[in-house]
């Protein structure tokens, strides 16, 4: 199987952290939580939760498959009753089968989507930094529409670490440079928050690990690969945007239309399919009202999630829109792994 | 007298461009995979009595093997080598623009052509040929061809565009004609420049009465006679060049040179314009025409005329027999005809018959007014059944492309004259103008070109349903090109010269015969220059830019209208859409621009005719093809083809243009005349075959069905709340929707074969071979070849039969066996399994279809199904033996490329394996190496690997080719435990072949070395001292070392034993961006060479080195059999023959083989890289990592020291650093050494001396090598020892090629 590929573990992570995922401000704030934690590297974090009461966390489940943190980890179990330590990888969608087929969740009652974030359930995960990260922090949000993986059982909130680059990707709004296909999908499908001030995760190497001091880097901070790291709250929005059978459709468009970001939308039609230029009529109908209609002289990137859903719904009723949604150049994503 | 052989191929450039998916080797390789595969076990059904020894060799053995003698000389001696210099990096000052064409003079030497092309803007052609004149004089690019276009140009302005501004034309053109008599630009006069000053006299003469001002000093005919005679050219071919247009004027031309000669007291000139004239006053002798029987009658006629050949084979002398000819009068004088006298007797062979050429011709003339024709009369069917309404399912190719083409012509012809406006507004600046291009071919052609030159691409598109962009401008450019050139091939009727039957009187191998190849193949060479109309090769932005253009204007015209229902509504609707669509995709991490297909239009591609879309280029040839007679002239007709697959290289181009002027590839251009003249005929029975399967739509052995019939995966019912499930389902999607890709893609290419069939079923055609750049010899019609999948193999059999004989049959049978995948058996058993299953072949070849079926188990179905046939045919003859058999009968070599390795190593044990030993029964190396990593597999599971799990078991000797097709691995799996596997593979072989590795890592060092290094022309120029920045440090790509890097220039080049220099084409990619009106495109520039991507230079060096092996052994094999008159077809490692022939070519291969590789052939490699890279030199530096495992360099280091000389040339660079400022260099060679002797243990030498001067030593990181240059050629290790294996073996090896 894939081997773990984070090369950047963390090490000690401020010691109010848990505070700001699981209390006061935080989006995911609640009482007598099960917590799943992937990526715990050794485990840092891992021992702030639990020095939570029990009334803030009633169980804890560790996911490491890297064996080293593994055995750092296993003896957590012995201490603390709530801990279970699993050596499978929070990456892999497997895992969390393996989790429920083990009974760990058969006491996380199915919550209503609309009333409100699941009470108990609660994902944290400190996203590995290179393209397996960047490729599991934008499937999280694939998950909400169609309410898959944990979202079946509600509105789970999530608290991450990660590497402020992903981050500014996933929040970059519209009109800005950074705006791309995960920060359209984000803003459509949940709400985002800081959960600690940037600046208290810094400098880098007081915080986490590996630390990088000893390969002498002249670059700025700002600039190494991955750094800084922030910490962060994720919830799914009650109502989303985007519709489970569309999800693909989504994916296609955004997909096809940023590789031409900075282009007017009017020009970048042709991108989609042949003749999805007749779209733009549909998006500028002078029938509809005005709120319904899309500036077709925006660029891409200057779109808003309004617009989004607008152009998709017009791609979606589209009856020449292609059959076939998927990538056909698969062999670039080796192995499949896109979920 | 016999004429002589040579023919070629065209490049398959339109499809190859810069993007092609040519084969390039594939540097992990070991071995080359044998062209069928066969997966029957090796097991022997009974024990074979040992098969009476070499059953085919005829009793006179020894005989016939002293034949070759003459071969084996030739191959032992010293071979000529092309070398030119190496090009210098693209910063650099001198620039060595001799021999590397520079891009923008390339272009403003097209621009001057298209100018004055029909006279479009001569004045401006004359500017810009000025401008070039004064700045780049005596550059090879200023071809002598594009003076004497100009000066034909200036007369016909005089005579027919400005008449009024004649006597200012003249006088250009005399100018002109002055500086090329004077040999100021270094341009030499040639009949053409004659005749055009001829004719402008006979125009313009003081007694015409078109005057010119009496200023003009226009050279008289006597003034141009002595010019000719001083320059020995006869006056024959002048009266005849091309220049003179009419009769008329040829007559008047005659008359005043006659007038000239009479003048000057010349009787033999007299003579000589008197025959002539007889020549041109008799029609050509109708006799002379039939193919091959009359050299009698065409000895006399030669007897009349001699030519006296200068050495390099051109025309220096036409001699007049005393006899006075005699003149039918009856005949008037026409000047058709006189050149075809000339011709043939300047051709020195046969012109090919009119006759027999035209309905070639007329395939290749009139492709587009076919194509247009055909689509018309598609239209108009359609129009009269009433199925023109928009969207009603009448979603015809035909029609369609009919459609786009009469709106984009019309379109083309506004555009372009706007363009032509606009342009003419510019300020002369030196910008490409389009105009005068498009305005080479007629409106109405560009468009068909546009539309059947995208189509045809996007129908080999193959999976991906997206064209790149650049790719297709490229191709449309190009197009464009190939097509002009062509009409300026056609413009001038020339005689075609044609193939010899045999191979000449003295054998290809001897020095007489090579001296006589060579002479008569200039001799054409010239005449068919002289006869076309020079034309300049496009640069590749130039042909972008009119691609770009017209594929432009082609998406916005083309449209199709499509319907589909509203799922919401339920109606009906129709949308008309663009059947192009350019749009960007990412592709690696890449931007790339593509042109994309409508998707109704991509389902059409599969399922209608396509013949429109095919080019006679792609097609094979109704007649002989042209031989080759230099590297770009020969295979089609008209079309300008060259004998190599450039792989974007010029500096490829340069060394084989300069190796043909040398006449060092006679032998390859007579062996690709061998291959492209075996004639071929479609297999009738075979065909019909296909056709029922294919009409049927059904998915049948490898015909892809004309729906995929592969069900799509099923959505998991999880699919919306297990992530995991779903990502599984999407791979699997995926996957299906990939093969689905495929299937169309597969259907698309089974239809151009059929379609190409059918067109030929009851014709001998033929199939114009080139080489790729190792040497390997390739059809040149890409959909139906011979190379080509089992289908098309099928379908084809020899032009001619050759009746059985008993020996024949037992081929036949043997030939079946194999097909069939029973390969590994003795041939005794292979025969008995023949026999065995008779009922299933009589079966197989009576009822195909309805029966058995039998021959679709088969590896090769449709092979083992023409097999089937034919010898169900010859056994119910009634006399088998006597029966005419055409069936190709292969013989395989085991791993070829083993082969050659075991040969070049004297490899005992590998000799065994790959069958150069005298055995029972063949080896099978698959087979083997197959067992070896199952054994591995068991100790991986042992370890607990679960894909040795997944693998064991599984592994048949077939899998080490591909893992794909098999089913029984889930998708999702396949990419990691191809990974696993081929590393495991890859080991094993690398364990049975040590011999092999050994000469691969000996190869791989030499060419790193070579790649590392500078030529010594540049050394100076490497360490000049760099100026300064401001900061006061060298720029960072300024530095010493930088520097070195980028001089590193130097490719892997070496000649095989046939004469070819094989150039390795791997550089750094560097690509240019090109504004086009589309987009901008990147393409690279062949003419700037970039510095040499060293890495993929030694890593393909083994295989590239192989290969050219295994080439030159095929080209010889096909000259034997030509010499031999048996018919030859290979496909690289495959050689075909009537089955007849086989036991006559089975000697030939061994002969041929031993032939090879009793010429020392490793030695010679080396002893060519000393001579070609005398004096270059590696830096020290960049070769740090490798000293350790150069045995011998502590020893140069050291040897270097002790001498005075040393062989650093270290006195020389030391002058250069005291001149730059720098240290003097104080280390002491030998302390480099010290410190790699200790690396390298088993180095005993430098240890004792390290003993003798350890006083000195240095440690070794404050040693600085960055200065410091090694002589390249003391640096190449000895070659690797041989073994005991003698090649003379293989003589009696029954299963070498079997």
């Amino acid at each position: 199987m894939i081997q773990s590929r984070s090369r950047l573990r963390m090490n000690g992570v401020h010691i109010s952290h848990p505070h700001s995922f699981l209390s006061g401000k935080s989006l995911g704030a609640g009482e007598n939580k099960v917590v799943i934690e992937a990526y715990p590297g050794p485990g840092a974090l891992s021992r702030a939760l639990l020095r939570l009461p029990k009334s803030k966390i009633r169980k804890l489940i560790i996911l490491e498959s890297w064996d080293r943190f593994y055995q750092y980890l296993k003896p957590l179990e012995a201490v603390d009753p709530r801990v279970t330590v699993l050596p499978i990888d929070g990456y892999t969608w497997d895992s969390y089968s393996v989790i429920e087929e083990k009974g760990l969740l058969d006491d996380v009652m199915k919550h209503d989507w609309n009333a409100g974030i699941h009470p108990e359930l609660h994902f944290i995960a400190q996203l590995p930094h290179g393209v397996y990260g960047e490729q599991f922090f934008s499937q999280l949000f694939r998950c909400m529409p169609t309410k898959s993986w944990l979202f079946k059982y509600g509105r789970v909130p999530m608290s991450l670490v990660l590497s402020q680059p992903m981050w500014d990707r996933g929040t970059a709004p519209y009109a800005t440079n950074a705006r791309c296909k995960v920060s359209v999908i984000a803003e459509a499908t949940s709400q985002l928050q800081n959960a600690v001030r940037p600046s208290e995760l810094q400098p880098y190497d007081d915080h986490f690990h590996p630390s990088t001091s000893r390969v002498v880097s002249k670059k700025a901070e700002s600039k190494r690969a991955g750094q800084p790291h922030v910490a962060v709250n994720v919830v799914p929005h009650q109502d989303q945007l985007i519709r489970s059978d569309q999800l693909d459709h989504w994916d296609y468009v955004l997909r096809r239309l940023f590789v031409l970001k900075s282009t007017p939308l009017k020009n970048a039609m042709n991108s989609l399919a042949p003749g999805a230029p007749t779209l733009l009529k549909v998006l500028t109908d002078p029938e509809l009202p005005p709120e319904e209609r899309v500036n077709i002289n925006d660029k891409i990137k200057n779109l808003t999630i309004k617009d989004w859903a607008l152009i998709v719904r017009a791609f979606y009723n589209w009856p020449f829109s292609p059959e076939d949604l998927t990538f056909s150049n698969a062999e670039d994503f080796g192995p499949g792994r896109e979920g | 007298m016999i004429p002589l052989t040579k023919r070629s191929t065209r490049r398959l450039e339109t499809t190859l461009v810069s993007y092609s998916r040519q084969s390039l080797p594939r540097p992990a390789r070991l071995y080359s995979s044998p062209s069928k595969s066969a997966h029957a076990p090796a097991f022997a059904t009974s024990v074979p009595q040992p098969e009476a020894p070499l059953p085919y060799l005829p009793p006179n053995l020894e005989r016939e093997f002293s034949k070759t003698k003459e071969m084996a000389t030739f191959l032992h001696e010293r071979q000529s080598y092309t070398i030119l210099p190496t090009p210098a990096p693209a910063d650099s000052s001198d620039t060595n623009t001799m021999i590397f064409p520079d891009t923008a003079l390339q272009n403003m030497v097209s621009i001057i052509e298209a100018c004055v092309h029909n006279l479009y803007d001569v004045p401006r052609a004359k500017t810009v040929f000025e401008g070039l004149r004064r700045r780049h004089r005596c550059d090879p690019l200023l071809h002598g061809g594009l003076y004497n276009l100009l000066l034909d140009a200036y007369i016909e302005m005089a005579s027919v565009k400005e008449v009024e501004k004649r006597s200012h034309w003249v006088e250009d053109a005399c100018a002109l004609f002055e500086v090329m008599e004077n040999g100021k630009d270094k341009v030499t006069p040639t009949a053409n420049t004659y005749a055009i000053m001829l004719r402008a006299w006979v125009l313009f003469n003081p007694s015409s009465h078109r005057l010119v001002a009496s200023t003009v000093d226009m050279p008289t005919p006597i003034m141009l006679l002595r010019a000719m005679i001083d320059r020995q050219i006869p006056v024959a071919l002048v009266v005849a060049d091309r220049a003179i247009r009419t009769t008329k004027e040829a007559s008047e031309a005659i008359k005043m040179l006659s007038k000239a000669a009479v003048d000057m007291n010349l009787g033999k000139v007299v003579n000589e314009l008197g025959m002539a004239e007889a020549l041109g006053s008799r029609a050509p002798d109708p006799l002379d025409n039939v193919p091959e029987a009359t050299p009698v009658t065409r000895a006399k006629k030669q007897q009349q005329m001699q030519v006296t050949h200068a050495q390099d084979g051109s025309v220096t002398d036409f001699g007049v027999s005393e006899t006075a000819v005699e003149v039918e009068h009856e005949v008037p004088f026409n000047l058709a005809n006189l050149r075809k006298h000339l011709a043939q007797v300047i051709l020195a062979r046969r012109v090919l018959p009119e006759d027999v050429a035209a309905r070639q011709k007329l395939l290749e003339e009139s492709v587009y007014d076919v194509a247009v024709e055909r689509l018309k009369h598609q239209a108009e069917l359609f129009d009269e059944i009433g199925l023109t309404n928009k969207g009603l399912g009448n979603n015809d190719l035909r029609k369609w492309m009919w459609e786009w083409h009469q709106k984009l012509k019309v379109r083309l012809k506004a555009e372009i004259a706007t363009l032509a406006v606009e342009e003419s507004k510019l300020s002369d600046g030196r910008g490409i103008r389009l105009s005068p291009f498009l305005t080479l071919l007629k409106p109405e052609k560009l468009s068909l070109i546009t539309i059947l030159e995208l189509m045809h691409l996007q129908g080999g598109a193959g999976a991906s349903k997206v064209m790149k962009i650049a790719r297709a401008l490229l191709s449309v450019g190009r197009a464009v090109e190939i097509e002009y050139k062509a009409e300026m091939c056609k413009k001038n009727n020339i005689t075609m010269p044609s193939n010899p039957a045999r191979g000449g009187d003295h054998g290809y191998f001897s020095r007489l015969g090579y001296r006589d190849l060579h002479a008569r193949r200039v001799a054409a060479a010239k005449y068919m220059e002289d006869a076309e109309e020079w034309t300049s090769d496009w640069s590749q932005i130039i042909r972008v830019k009119v691609g770009a253009f017209l594929v432009d204007l082609l998406m916005d015209v083309g449209t199709v209208v499509r319907t589909a229902v509203d799922r919401r509504t339920g109606e009906t609707v129709s949308e008309e859409q663009p059947a192009f669509v350019h749009s960007y995709e990412y592709q690696r991490g890449h931007k790339l621009g593509v042109i994309k297909l409508n998707s109704i239009v991509a389902e059409r591609i599969a399922k209608d005719t396509v013949r429109e879309t095919l080019h006679p280029r792609h097609l094979p040839m109704l007649v002989k093809p042209k031989p080759w007679l230099g590297h770009d002239e020969g295979g089609y007709l008209y079309n300008k083809t060259s004998v190599m697959r450039y792989k974007e290289s010029t500096e490829q181009q340069i060394y084989l243009r300069q190796a043909s002027n040398l006449g060092n590839v006679e032998l390859v251009y007579a062996a690709l005349d061998v291959l492209s003249t075996t004639p071929w005929k479609i297999n009738r029975d075979v065909f019909e075959v296909v056709l029922k399967v294919w009409n049927s739509g059904e998915r049948f052995h490898k015909l892809p069905p004309a729906v995929y019939d592969q069900p799509e995966p099923q959505k998991p019912e999880d699919f919306d709340f297990d992530p995991k499930a779903k990502a599984i389902y999407i791979t699997r999607q995926r996957a299906w929707y990939n093969d689905k890709a495929n299937n169309h893609s597969d259907r698309c290419n089974v239809n151009y074969k059929v379609e190409i069939a059918r067109t030929f079923l009851g014709d001998t055609f033929y199939l114009p071979h080139n080489v790729d750049f190792r040497g390997r010899a390739y059809p040149i019609p890409p959909h139906l070849n011979h190379i080509g999948d089992d289908l098309s193999r099928g379908l084809l059999k020899f032009g001619e039969s050759k009746p059985l004989g008993e020996r024949g049959l037992r081929w036949l049978k043997i030939h079946l066996s194999n097909l069939y995948g029973f390969d590994k058996a003795s041939f005794n058993d292979r025969v008995a399994f023949v026999d065995q299953h008779l009922a299933d072949i009589y079966d197989s070849a009576e009822k195909p279809l309805e029966g058995r079926r039998w021959w679709t188990t088969a590896d090769d179905a449709w092979q083992c199904l023409a097999a089937c046939i034919e010898l169900r045919n010859a056994l119910e003859s009634g006399d088998p033996h006597a029966f005419e058999s055409s069936l190709p009968v292969h013989q395989d070599g085991t791993c070829n490329g083993l082969q050659h390795y075991a040969a070049l190593g004297g490899d005992d044990r590998g000799a065994r394996q790959v069958n150069l030993d005298v055995t029972d029964k063949p080896s099978d190396v698959y087979t083997y190496v197959a067992n070896m990593v199952e054994e591995q597999l068991v100790k991986d599971i042992e370890k607990g690997n679960p894909m040795a799990q997944l693998l064991s078991g599984k592994i048949a000797r077939k899998i080490e080719k591909q893992l794909k097709d098999r089913l029984d691995i889930p998708v999702e799996e396949c990419w990691l435990a191809a990974n696993y596997l081929a590393k495991l593979v890859l080991h094993c072989i690398g364990d049975l072949f040590s011999a092999a590795k050994d000469i691969q890592n000996w190869l791989n060092t030499c060419a790193r070395l070579i790649a590392k290094s500078i030529p010594p022309e540049r050394l100076s120029d490497t360490l000049r001292p760099t100026p300064p920045s401001q900061k006061g440090r060298p720029a960072p790509e300024q530095t010493l070392y930088a520097r070195m890097r980028k001089e590193q220039m130097t490719s892997v080049i070496w000649t095989t034993p046939l004469g070819l220099p094989i150039v390795q084409p791997y550089r750094q990619e560097k690509r240019k961006q090109i504004m086009t009106s589309l987009q901008s495109v990147f393409i690279s520039d062949p003419n700037s060479p970039a510095m040499v991507n060293s890495q993929k230079q030694a890593s393909a060096f083994p295989p590239n080195f192989v290969h050219s092996l295994d080439a030159t052994h095929m080209m010889l094999t096909a000259l034997e059999c030509r010499t031999r008159n048996i018919t030859f077809a290979s496909v690289h490692d495959s050689y075909w023959t009537h089955a007849a022939s086989v036991d006559d070519m089975s000697v030939i291969i061994r002969e041929t083989f031993i032939g090879l590789h009793s010429s020392n052939v490793l030695q010679r490699l080396h002893e060519e890289f000393c001579e070609r890279y005398k004096g270059y030199k590696v830096p020290l530096p960049s070769i740090r990592t490798m000293i350790p495992k150069l045995p011998r360099t502590a020893n140069i280091l050291q040897i270097s020291d002790d001498k005075e000389s040393r062989t650093l040339d270290e006195q020389a660079v030391e002058d250069l650093r005291l001149k730059a400022g720098g240290l003097p260099i104080e280390e002491e060679p030998e302390e480099v050494e010290e410190d790699q002797g200790e690396e390298e243990d088993e180095e005993e030498k430098p240890k004792k001396k390290k003993a003798k001067r350890g006083g000195k030593r240095v440690v070794s990181s404050e040693l600085n090598l960055d200065d410091k240059f090694v002589n390249l050629t003391d640096l190449l290790p000895p070659v690797p020892k041989k073994g005991i294996f003698d090649v003379d073996r293989v003589k009696n090896s029954l299963y070498f090629f079997s």
